[in-house]
């Protein structure tokens, strides 16, 4: 059972699981749609964390350049969406190869900080530059992309877009994390000088995480600007930022589905809490001490300490949990 | 003539954001500790300035509370709960004053309501200085008088006496300072509620310029940032230069392309990353 939870191949199926399961547990297409969103930018922001070692607290500037470059391509160039995708991607990747390699001169600590005034940096640039971007209104009006001559204006057909493409570049993403290059940013998070020594160019791989991370996080944005027809100002602030990291790391660990069940966690529980008390911020705030305190390998820690237990216990067969919040 | 008012407000404007980050800069050289709760801090202090002045306490007593109760407020934080992350990686030191940033900014919320306010400059400082056709307010001459005179307390408490030494040695080496005998842990929470005092202290000096609102802190914690990153770490000139320059910047920006003031300090600063990624006086 542990050795099954660090397969590949099981982590794929758990998304593919996670992706049928959402419409039967979940009333709303919207809330289903986001996770999977969300997911998808929580695991290209670990990534750069849980792989890479680097704290980025930029990954807003992607989410909403993606919301903002798609809704333009859709609105303004009248792109169709399977264009506008791919496009969007490249935006992302060049902005996060920008700001990565301006990045990564600093290390440790100057490192995040400089991450996080950089959002602040494209926040500013979005908010100063109103007559593209929208202001403080957003970029309104981006249409829901077309297929078989329909727009996908149904929650669910949305849904099965987003899941398509979400379990795709979830592969793609794994591809990546798994291939000679993951396993040397791997190298590079456990021991930076020691990598540089053997003769990796420590830098440009840095860089190309960046990049990959930025085009995925790009897409992200892009579909969420889809999702709710819109590509706010809110999605390139600081919170979006926090959000995406705090995602991260309540999933925790090098481990891609972590990121997505950290990411289900968090928006399954501020539907649910922000129904009962809008200022369940409180409470969040209060985990992540804890978390930081006692539960540091974060959700996915519990899903394997609740396998270990499986396993110790008298074999029965059944599967027992599908580690779903 | 509107440029020696932009380069005054400009430095009013920097000393603050000295003093913001002043103490971020003192809380990560002892206890490599970034503390992402410190704009929450600036926030909480212009908050309870806020509330005092509201109910007719002067500003003049707010003031010197407002940084004591932040600091005290810190420290207790400090000694329950933050010294237990410190042993762990960087990642959970942010992960749990980010925690402690959002439970300040929504008990904020809960006691004051998501709108702000505003604070009026005491009285006797409510008017203006008139030299000739130069006119300024009293209150913004009175804020770079006064953190003139901080500052240099500060560097005479940091440089010269004997918690400065202390401050400083156990910035070198804490281990050392412990098997000399020195309670680090003591140390610890001094230095970490001065540092968060100092900001509680900006926000309360910058509430009648400024106001208050619940998400002040994000703007706060990114300027601390900046000035940080530009300065460097640790390095007392480093704040003082990088925190007026910064305010200075913004200030004169605000009469060029006032749009684009704010946007201007961090492009800014990303230009001096690339031309001196070690920042003004950084040693890291």
């Amino acid at each position: 059972m542990t050795r099954l939870l660090e397969r590949p191949l099981v982590h794929f199926a758990l998304a593919a699981i996670t992706v049928l399961v959402l419409p039967l547990v979940l009333r709303s297409g919207t809330l289903a749609s986001e996770i999977l969103i969300y997911g998808l930018a929580a695991a290209a922001c670990n990534l750069l964390l849980g792989y890479t070692g680097l704290l980025s607290f930029g990954q807003g500037i992607f989410f909403g350049l993606g919301s903002y470059a798609g809704g333009l391509l859709l609105l303004r160039a009248g792109w169709p969406a399977p264009l506008m995708l791919p496009a969007v991607a490249l935006v992302g990747a060049a902005t996060a190869t920008a700001v990565g390699w301006l990045s990564i001169r600093r290390q440790g600590v100057y490192f995040v900080m400089l991450t996080l005034a950089f959002s602040q940096l494209f926040y500013f640039l979005a908010y100063t530059f109103s007559d593209l971007t929208g202001g403080d209104n957003g970029l309104l009006n981006v249409p829901r992309p077309r297929l078989g001559g329909r727009a996908l204006s149904d929650p669910w057909s949305y849904y099965a877009y987003v899941a398509v493409l979400f379990l795709a570049l979830f592969a793609v993403l794994q591809r990546v994390a798994l291939s000679t290059f993951g396993r040397t940013l791997l190298a590079i998070r456990d021991n930076e000088a020691r990598a540089s020594a053997i003769g990796f160019p420590v830098r440009a791989f840095k860089v190309a995480a960046f990049a990959i991370s930025g085009a995925v996080t790009a897409l992200a944005g892009a579909l969420h600007a889809m999702l709710i027809g819109v590509a706010p100002l809110s999605n390139i602030e600081y919170h979006t930022s926090e959000t995406l990291l705090i995602m991260t790391i309540i999933g925790g660990g090098a481990n891609l589905f972590a990121s997505v069940l950290g990411a289900a966690f968090y928006l399954v529980a501020g539907d649910l809490l922000s129904a009962i008390w809008p200022r369940w911020l409180l409470l969040l705030g209060a985990l992540l001490i804890a978390i930081a305190l006692f539960m540091q390998r974060g959700l996915w820690g519990l899903v394997e300490r609740a396998a270990a237990l499986v396993t110790r216990a008298p074999a029965e067969g059944a599967v027992p949990e599908e580690s779903r919040p | 003539m509107t440029y020696l008012f932009q380069i005054l407000n400009g430095i009013g404007l920097g000393m603050l954001y000295f003093l913001l980050a002043v103490g971020l800069s003192v809380i990560f050289g002892l206890l490599q500790f970034v503390n992402f709760a410190h704009g929450a801090f600036y926030m909480l202090g212009a908050y309870l300035a806020y509330e005092m002045v509201e109910r007719g306490v002067s500003f003049w007593l707010a003031l010197p509370l407002a940084c004591l109760v932040v600091g005290a407020l810190a420290a207790l934080t400090e000694a329950v709960l933050l010294r237990r992350v410190y042993k762990q990686a960087h990642t959970f030191h942010i992960l749990a004053t980010v925690g402690l940033a959002l439970v300040v900014q929504e008990i904020v919320i809960i006691v004051w309501g998501p709108i702000g306010g505003n604070v009026a400059p005491p009285e006797g400082l409510s008017g203006v200085v008139i030299l000739g056709d130069f006119v300024y307010p009293e209150y913004r001459l009175f804020v770079i008088a006064f953190t003139a005179v901080l500052a240099g307390g500060l560097w005479w408490l940091l440089e010269g006496t004997r918690l400065g030494a202390i401050v400083r040695a156990g910035s070198e080496s804490a281990e050392d300072m412990a098997l000399l005998g020195y309670d680090t842990r003591r140390i610890n929470t001094a230095v970490f509620g001065l540092g968060a005092g100092l900001a509680g202290l900006a926000g309360a000096l910058a509430a009648p310029i400024r106001g208050v609102e619940p998400f002040m802190s994000v703007e706060a914690l990114s300027i601390a940032f900046v000035v940080v990153v530009i300065g460097g770490m640790g390095s007392y000139a480093g704040a003082l230069a990088a925190g007026l320059a910064v305010g200075i910047a913004q200030s004169l920006m605000a009469t060029l392309w006032p749009e684009g003031a704010r946007l201007m300090i961090y492009l800014g600063m990303a230009g001096i990353i690339v031309m001196m990624p070690r920042g003004l006086f950084g040693r890291a």
